[in-house]
């Protein structure tokens, strides 16, 4: 049995459905990563979690322990938990000493029992000189280091982060990224992390759950997602990728008109309807001249945009039928806007999705 | 194990519902009770208007309104009152608000001041003020007049006991209305777009008529508005200069109608077109502000662009000069002589200094003692009172916290569609019912007062806690704290000032009110305004002149006071080591 536990979660604002009948697992000490577009019901969820909202449906357990159901929702503050807020929500009226005391004074501890914690998390954060001042008076990065030490210094059981690095600026970000990383590590705490940015949760969580419209896509480790997308949404939302829809020819191949067929090696095919097939970015291979072997999984299009990005170019070519597909080359594949390419789809990086 | 769970699960299916019911009869109680304050007074309001002294339903106090001259001569009167006062302020208040804001204007601060300062000053004592100046027999400018021109006795230079007079003297404090609304426009029209027209070839006066002007039209139509609103409901100031007249505007008329005999129904249904042009106006006020492309006012680029004024400098100061002259320095003045010599007309010298007036207000007159106290009381109770409602309504519309909480913030704004007048005939009617009687205990002024504060007390609340991130609020739940607890050490802390400042301004506007007053006291339940009024029929110019001085000394202290709060905004200022 996980330690947090979600079960048929649910939560409705009138005819919308935020979140819809969500079951989720999590292990102790591990970091997971909600991630999906804004208004995919990842917030709610963690909203959910941590209290501030009651379901209209499902359950939460933590340890067994119901925690959240319809008309019996414990309080927030009776969770064990803490929360890093997109705003960090520091008190402008306390100083970051006592910000971070706050946890600390109300479960009744001594002052100076109080005062060694906090100085040594304020030690962690790299904070100590700024103890006396106002959070009004610190940089993004310090009030979001503040919220961090606060958050930790009650050595809370789960750790809530609602998207905590999309008020830094992206040098800042990277940096906090692994600072959060660090810290779990150190403290092994179970952490919920809410983001809408893939890298980010990429380079942070060990279990990464997408969501799109309150549902559930898929929930795997980071190399799960991304090698092994399950809906086109994830395979495309996720790393990014083009995708192709044809029918299945009920061995392995997808035929999507105007005679390109691609073998997929992977993937799950649909039986009725259209088949997708996920190709990333950079597995296609571009030439400019027809090659001999060219059939199964070769098609031809003309260039219409190119970019050079330095270490590579990016191509966007437009096929016979009207689709498009985006390659990244090696910086040296050099073809003007125009001319007519040959794609190679190799179907070892073909993935078929039923959805 | 499976036991234990069991137990806490049961243990958390009740918590919660103890922690919400308390919030359930709060907004029960709170709902309630805003509905008695505002509801039963305009139900009242209502039923008198449409029967007759037996109480048999009749459209006939209508049909007297609309047909008979004598009422509605009344109301075309004060209609043509209000449009004369708002077109006025428009014309002094806009230049002013300009000079003030966007050029180099010397003493920029002591003209806001004393705008505010004529802002503060009720308009029934400054038409005291105007009476003491211009009043054509006894009036120390006619007295001048003659003594320099040696005029006959009859002759005056001025009376301001007319039509005119009156415009004159309302305008003086309803122009504050316009000028703060245009110059907090003009501060906020980011300079980018005059700078955008002068790049273009656009020169000072054509940027002016093509940008400046259009962007601030709303904020100045609006606060003309507001002004047009203020007048036509207005009692103190018509009552003392427009009956010595000899005519009526609609608000007088409606306090004659509670004079022996009263004609109760006919006030009740004189009351309800006032009740439906202030509607519209607000209306119109909300349409005209909320307009789209004008929603520049609320951007933020650069420091708004200073015009310099060179030759048209001493223009500019006179100008400025002779407004504040007439609307604050000289009623100010013309108070304080009245207050520290025998009679109005004595010459300032030393030898006719006295304090027979200070000692006749403070120490003799038992009467005037009492309003002090009442006065005092009420402001205090009701201003305490009212932040607390406004308090919890706010706490509870903002935070969402019980279903349908929403119904608080329309009660608590609703008020502001009444005027003050129509409110006290309202309150008159509900509790001079034999069932139950307030008319006559401080009971009836205290209820109408927290009711006529309401509107502001509830805007500025909520906007205090829509200025708290709810974050804040949830970040201190999950550390630990109740709801109780997070209100007591986070969102107190962080509204004190917002508080603080309600009560001033709720205090302020109390000890201030006139026209719903003037229906409710009692000779046990007097109240300086309505004393300053009283004292002004037996031409007792030396007591006025120290009640009016003592409510502006207060209300100012008060103001100062408020303004001075040590702020708790996102930079606190660091305490000193």
């Amino acid at each position: 049995m996980s330690f947090l536990e979600l079960s048929g979660l649910t939560k409705r604002y009138g005819a919308l459905t935020a979140v819809d009948e969500v079951t989720l697992g999590i292990d102790k000490g591990l970091l997971v990563c909600l991630l999906g577009p804004s208004g995919c019901g990842k917030t709610t969820t963690l909203r959910l979690i941590a209290g501030f909202l009651e379901p209209d449906g499902g359950e939460i357990r933590v340890d067994g322990r119901r925690i959240s159901a319809p008309g019996a929702t414990e309080a927030p503050e009776r969770r064990n938990m803490s929360m890093i807020f997109q705003s960090y929500a520091l008190w402008p009226h306390m100083t970051i000493f006592d910000n971070v005391a706050y946890g600390l004074k109300l479960r009744g501890m001594k002052r100076p029992e109080i005062k060694k914690r906090v100085d040594a998390i304020l030690e962690a954060t790299r904070l100590s000189q700024l103890a006396s001042r106002y959070p009004g008076e610190l940089s993004g990065g310090q009030q979001q280091r503040v919220s961090l030490a606060r958050a930790l210094v009650v050595e809370p059981e789960t750790l809530l982060l609602d998207e905590p690095l999309s008020n830094l600026d992206a040098n800042l970000r990277e940096e906090m990224r692994f600072e959060i990383r660090r810290l779990h590590d150190e403290f092994r705490y179970t952490t919920v992390y809410v983001t809408h940015d893939q890298s980010e949760a990429m380079t942070t969580a060990d279990l990464i759950v997408v969501m799109n419209q309150g549902v559930v896509e898929q929930a795997g480790t980071p190399e799960d997602i991304y090698e092994r997308p399950q809906s086109e949404f994830v395979a495309h939302f996720i790393g990014g990728a083009n995708i192709f829809k044809g029918r299945w020819d009920g061995r392995d191949m997808v035929d999507c008109g105007d005679g390109v067929m691609l073998r997929c090696e992977s993937g799950e095919f649909s039986k009725e309807g259209d088949t997708a097939v996920s190709i990333r970015h950079h597995c296609i291979e571009l030439r400019a001249n027809r090659p001999d072997s060219a059939g199964t999984n070769w098609v031809s299009g003309n260039v219409t945009r190119q970019s050079y990005l330095g270490p590579h170019r990016d191509y966007l070519v437009t096929l016979a039928s009207g689709a498009t597909a985006r390659t990244i080359t090696p910086v040296d594949v050099d073809i003007e806007k125009g001319q007519t390419v040959w794609l190679h789809l190799p179907s070892q990086h073909c993935r078929a999705l039923a959805h | 194990m499976k036991s234990a769970s069991d137990g806490q699960a049961a243990a958390i299916d009740r918590r919660p519902r103890l922690r919400f019911d308390l919030f359930k009869p709060t907004f029960f109680v709170l709902a309630a009770g805003l509905i008695v304050l505002i509801a039963l007074p305009l139900a009242w309001l209502v039923y008198y208007s449409v029967v007759d002294p037996n109480g048999v339903f009749t459209l006939g106090n209508y049909i007297t309104l609309f047909t008979d001259s004598r009422m509605l001569q009344p109301y075309l009167r004060s209609i043509g009152m209000s449009i004369s006062v708002g077109i006025l302020c428009a014309v002094v208040a806009t230049p002013l608000a300009w000079l003030v804001s966007r050029t180099d204007f010397p003493g920029q601060r002591v003209v806001r001041a004393l705008v505010m300062a004529s802002f503060v000053t009720p308009p029934f004592l400054g038409a005291i003020a105007w009476e003491i100046l211009a009043a054509p027999n006894s009036g120390l400018i006619n007295e001048i007049y003659r003594y320099l021109s040696g005029a006959p006795r009859a002759d005056h230079l001025l009376n301001i006991y007319t039509m005119t007079g009156l415009i004159f003297v309302i305008a003086c404090y309803t122009f504050p209305y316009v000028f703060t609304l245009v110059a907090n426009g003009l501060d906020r029209v980011p300079s980018d777009l005059e700078d955008a027209s002068a790049i273009l070839g656009g020169k000072m006066a054509t940027t002016l008529r093509h940008i400046t002007i259009p962007l601030v039209l709303p904020a100045m139509l609006a606060g003309t508005l507001v002004a047009m609103l203020q007048t036509l409901t207005v009692f103190g100031a018509p009552a003392i200069l427009a009956l010595p007249a000899g005519f009526d505007v609609v608000t007088t008329k409606i306090w004659s109608m509670f004079q022996y005999p009263p004609h109760l129904e006919l006030a009740a249904a004189t009351s309800m077109p006032l009740l439906v042009i202030t509607v519209f106006l607000l209306q119109g006020k909300s349409w005209i502000l909320g307009r789209k492309g004008y929603t520049v006012l609320g951007g933020k680029s650069g420091v708004p662009r200073i015009t310099r004024l060179r030759k048209w400098k001493p223009l500019a100061i006179a100008f400025a000069v002779i407004v504040l002259s007439l609307t604050v320095v000289l009623p100010c003045l013309a108070l304080i002589k009245t207050a520290i010599t025998h009679r109005v007309s004595d010459v300032l010298t030393l030898h006719n200094l006295t304090l027979e007036h200070f000692k006749f207000v403070f120490v003799e007159y038992s009467a005037t003692r009492l309003a002090m106290w009442n006065t005092f009381l009420l402001g205090i109770l009701s201003a305490t009172v009212g932040t607390a409602i406004a308090l919890m309504a706010a706490y509870m519309v903002s935070r969402n916290t019980v279903r349908g909480s929403r119904l608080l913030g329309l009660l608590a704004t609703a008020p502001i569609a009444i005027p003050n007048i129509v409110l006290g005939v309202g309150f008159f009617l509900s509790y001079s019912q034999p069932a139950l009687r307030l008319y006559g205990t401080l009971w009836i002024l205290l209820l109408c007062f927290i009711t006529i504060g309401m509107p502001a007390a509830y805007q500025q609340m909520s906007a205090a806690f829509h200025g708290i991130h709810t974050e804040l609020e949830e970040a201190s739940r999950i550390l630990g704290a109740s709801r109780l607890g997070t209100l007591r050490r986070i969102t107190a802390p962080l509204l004190r000032t917002s508080v603080i400042a309600t009560w001033c301004f709720v205090f302020v506007g109390t000890i201030r009110e006139l026209s719903a007053a003037i229906l409710l006291t009692t000779a046990n339940t007097k109240l300086i305004s309505v004393m300053i009024y009283n004292l002004n029929e037996s031409d007792d110019l030396g007591a006025i002149s120290v009640l009016g001085l003592l409510l502006l000394v207060v209300s100012f202290a008060i103001i100062i006071l408020a303004n001075n709060l040590p702020g708790l905004g996102r930079t606190p200022k660091r305490q000193a080591a």
